[in-house]
């Protein structure tokens, strides 16, 4: 590996070294080996392709990849032979593997049967440039583009360019992908101003949620006078099922550190923080690695491509406190205190870390400025809708087919994000409604499935973009168990410092906890009504402010289960213990015996092959009979 | 001093007795004498020190509200005080205890006063002319730090080295105490607060603010049980009780054994997967509750 990066040429240089490793001439295996592609069992593939591949003498190269996004496929694998088109393979197991490696290695048979999708060439966001593979065999012209992958084919990768595609701890591929070349623009031909004007042109707003617009955030800091500044990365990602932030820092850590050393340049700042969580263990420890290399390239540190600018990041690890995604917390949490917001203003901006001019930028909000410096600010705001240009990465999750991580323009309609993107409802039941925005956003029914997704549209709907957490919900999902879920994460997480968010939210989870149990009053709802309206415009911080909008739509678009739980005791998903009955269906059961096994108190009885039933009297209503049988057959009433 | 006396408080009948111990009289023991009292018991309190009020009784405010400490106990000491059915026994252990819920016989130990507190009206006069004065009862010394052992002092010397160019590494120093010890040791926060020139109650303070810290000693295997929205949807309810059940582990505990602690963790980020749950850092995705026996089997 070469020595510092000064100019155009030493980039180049580097990016060629690193085009040898991203397609080389002999066959490459490429194993997705993020958190979830771990989870799922990449690290028995990778052993298994190592194995074979030594055992069978194979002139191969088997390197990891992150995360393309595509969690329902996972464990992930890509092949490349010389030459051939990259191919995808999901759902890989070790044994799938072996036969994969020895039937290539024997007659050169990619196996296009069990292959979901080829690439016949990858574009390179940043620079621009693309490259193509060449044609692929007669085999695997069955296999269906990239791109016409139904998961695919609506999205436009910029944040997620390079996850999934390269070797996040090689900083030569991110480089021959064209990382670092907008920070080279920046740093050598672009005034301060220059680039802050470059990034409120493009109409870029912060993907941490609140869409506040990055460069007037820049402009700020930028004009503030200090002789210290800092730059904060917010990777904190805390909102429950959204984990777009992960897998960016563990695909693409030098797309974060790029977007950071531009911002940095443009307000003048010199130290920068990663403020991580510290559940996301790869994640961190991807990062160090990319620091250090980009530290011993020269990308980080004095005199930066020979100019008079220096820049230092280091990691923070977050301790499990969900209010410290809010900034002001944040910065008490560097500052090495307890994570409690303070009052704004002052905003960071004007005072924040060790009462220094502050920017705190999201890690999508990072990842896509390194886009814009490279690409400009015109190519970028041609994405998306007025007033919410650009894309965004969603989290798709929970009861729909494909699940996974689906960057789209801003403006996409709920309904193509389920059904185009998702592929559907992943089983008979029909979609309810879609929680986006985590603890903080709301339940958009079915019937609102039509709206665009951006900023303003979600708010007025009572929800918000959140970091991007859509969690599909079908019909065995009780709004008001939901809303009691979020009441309890939020009165949880409450840091207590003031009065209306910690009392408040405890009152409202009371509430429902009542509810849910089958003790709610009639004049529950309106107080719960009135007690969100205070808890909304008193509190000190984002967390208050936002914690009773789950609450509040499910009230607002699914009124009428708060209403039977409460008048008629009766829990129409069949969820809230007290008041369901489980039964089981004489003439849809299998007698497969599944649930007799499941049952904790051996409530279920029934001979194999006939049909089974419960008996009450011993049954708890844990649901878990409910959860493993395939036919549905076991109801609530 | 050879007046020590033993003192048996005798329920009357078997089934209940109407009479209720409390031990301690700290704000929590006065508290809780005042409301028995209401409720129709006579209480007998017990105390150790030679006063009652316990740790409020020197507080200046009270966390988190900022309330004045004073305002809070004071009437409760007067009510405690005039309120005919508690009795109190101060400078007293409890020595031995029968019985069952509902009756038990306790046996008292007290210890000398030497001032007759029937006569006592509290003036100080004595305490003033003492020639050992203010050491009515010597107060045990507080050495922070002083348990740490060589090999975790050596330890925590090399760590606060490798951040020594950090200015505010007290949060850093917990995750590593945490990895280190699996949870965080008294000496060690005491011997941090130390170092780091951090009052106690800071570190102690910053150490409960949040989740990922834990103050108790933790089983030989942590099962970390994911309740994100995705596994909540999918069931991490249900999976959080099997483990229960399987573990023996409550919900945020260890179970009696000492091999398993069971902990319910936010997100991590493994969605798609639900429900999941981490042992030990590995994350198992998609977990049938049939699988569960044979996971933790794994773990012994």
């Amino acid at each position: 590996m070469s020595g510092r990066i000064r100019t155009i040429e030493d980039l180049n240089r580097v990016g060629e070294s690193g085009l040898a490793t991203l397609y080389p001439d002999r066959l490459k295996i490429m194993i997705g080996s993020a958190s979830c592609g771990i989870a799922a069992g990449a690290r028995d593939v990778e052993a298994a392709a190592r194995e074979t591949v030594g055992n069978l003498g194979l002139e191969a190269a088997v390197t990891r990849a992150a995360c393309i996004g595509f969690c329902r496929r996972e464990p992930l694998v890509d092949l490349i032979p010389p030459g051939g088109p990259r191919v995808s393979y999901g759902n890989m197991t070790a044994k799938k593997m072996r036969e994969l490696i020895e039937s290539y290695a024997s007659s050169r048979d990619m196996k296009p049967d069990s292959a979901f999708c080829r690439f016949t060439g990858e574009t390179h966001v940043a620079s621009g440039s693309s490259h193509c593979y060449a044609q692929p065999a007669n085999g695997l012209l069955k296999v269906p583009e990239f791109s016409a992958v139904d998961f695919y084919h609506r999205q436009e990768r910029i944040i997620l360019r390079n996850c999934g595609s390269i070797d996040p701890l090689q900083i030569a591929e991110a480089i021959a992908r064209g990382a670092y070349r907008g920070a080279f623009r920046a740093i050598t031909a672009m005034t301060p101003e220059e680039i802050v004007r470059e990034m409120t042109d493009s109409g870029l707003r912060g993907r941490g949620g609140a869409g506040f617009p990055t460069g007037q955030k820049w402009e700020f800091a930028r004009k503030a006078t200090s002789d210290v500044k800092y730059f904060i990365c917010n990777a904190d990602e805390g909102d429950p099922g959204a984990f777009m932030d992960r897998s960016i820092l563990e695909g693409d850590p030098h797309a974060v550190l790029e977007g950071m050393l531009i911002g940095a340049r443009a307000v003048g700042a010199r130290e920068g923080f990663i403020y991580v969580r510290s559940e996301y263990p790869l994640a961190v420890t991807t990062m160090e690695r990319a620091i250090a290399d980009a530290e011993a390239m020269g990308l980080l540190g004095d005199n930066i491509f020979g100019s008079d600018f220096s820049f230092r990041v280091r990691i923070r690890k977050g301790a499990g406190a969900f209010v410290c995604g809010e900034e002001t917390a944040l910065i008490a949490s560097i500052e090495g205190r307890a994570g409690e917001p303070r009052t704004r203003p002052p905003y960071p901006a004007s005072q924040g870390l060790w009462g220094k001019p502050t920017v705190i930028n999201n890690v999508k909000t990072l990842a896509s400025a390194s886009a814009i410096l490279c690409r400009g600010a015109a190519w970028y705001a041609g994405r998306g809708a007025e007033g919410n240009r650009g894309t965004t990465v969603f989290s798709l999750v929970g009861a729909v087919k494909n699940t996974g991580l689906a960057e789209v323009p801003l403006g996409i309609t709920l309904r193509e994000m389920v059904y185009d993107i998702g592929g559907g409802m992943a089983g008979k039941r029909p979609l309810k409604a879609v929680q986006t925005g985590g603890p903080s956003g709301g339940c958009i029914p079915a019937s609102m499935l039509d709206m665009p997704i951006d900023y303003q549209k979600l708010a007025e709907a009572g929800s918000m973009m959140g970091s991007g957490g859509m969690i599909v919900l079908d019909a065995s999902t009780c709004m008001v168990d939901l809303a009691r879920f979020f009441l309890t994460f939020t009165s949880d997480e409450s840091c207590g410092k003031c009065a209306p968010c910690r009392e408040g939210t405890k009152q409202m989870l009371r509430i429902l906890t009542r509810i849910c149990e089958g003790a709610g009053r009639p004049e529950d709802l309106p107080t719960l009504e009135r007690l969100a309206r205070v808890i909304k415009s008193s509190s000190l911080c984002g967390l208050g402010g936002t914690a009773p909008n789950p609450v509040l739509t499910a009230m607002r678009y699914f009124r009428d289960e708060f209403e039977a739980h409460v008048n008629l005791k009766k829990c129409p998903a069949g969820v809230c213990r007290n008041l369901v009955k489980f039964r089981i269906d004489e003439k849809t059961c299998i007698g497969c015996g599944q649930c007799v096994e499941a049952c904790p108190v051996g409530a279920v009885s029934g001979e194999k092959k006939k049909p089974h039933a419960i008996t009450q009297a011993t049954c708890t209503k844990c649901g878990a009979c409910r959860s493993v049988c395939p036919v549905d057959a076991v109801t609530a009433e | 001093m050879t007046d020590n006396r033993n003192t048996t408080v005798e329920a009357a009948e078997p089934e209940l007795c109407g009479s209720v111990m409390v031990v301690g009289a700290g704000i929590a023991g006065i508290q809780a004498a005042l409301d028995l009292s209401a409720a129709g018991f006579h209480v007998y309190v017990v105390e150790e020190g030679p006063s009652v009020g316990g740790g409020m009784a020197r507080l200046d405010k009270t966390f988190p509200t900022g309330d004045c400490a004073t305002c809070i106990i004071s009437p409760k000491l007067v009510s405690f005080a005039r309120d005919h059915n508690i009795e109190l026994m101060t400078l007293s252990n409890l020595s031995r205890l029968e019985g069952q819920a509902g009756n038990f016989t306790a046996e008292v130990t007290q210890r000398p006063r030497g001032v007759d507190i029937e006569k006592c009206t509290g003036c100080g006069e004595c305490w003033t002319q003492c020639p050992v004065r203010n050491v009515p009862e010597a107060t045990p010394s507080f050495r922070p730090g002083a348990d740490i052992s060589a090999e975790d002092r050596a330890w925590l010397e090399e760590s606060l080295a490798r951040h020594s160019d950090d200015p505010a590494p007290l949060i850093q120093m917990l995750h590593e105490t945490n990895e280190r010890c699996g949870y965080l040791p008294r000496p060690i926060l005491e011997a941090l607060s130390v170092r780091l020139e951090t009052p106690l109650a800071e570190v102690c303070r910053v150490a409960s603010f949040y989740n990922a810290f834990g103050m108790e000693p933790v089983g030989r295997h942590v099962v970390e049980v994911c309740l994100g929205t995705a596994c909540f949807v999918r069931g991490s309810g249900i999976l959080l009780e099997r483990l229960e059940k399987e573990t023996g582990a409550p919900a945020g505990g260890t179970d009696k054994g000492g091999r398993f602690t069971l902990r319910t963790v936010r997100c991590i980020g493994c969605c798609a997967l639900a429900p999941a749950m981490r042992i030990d850092g590995v994350t198992f995705g998609k977990v049938k509750l049939d699988k569960v026996a044979g996971i933790l089997e794994t773990f012994e």
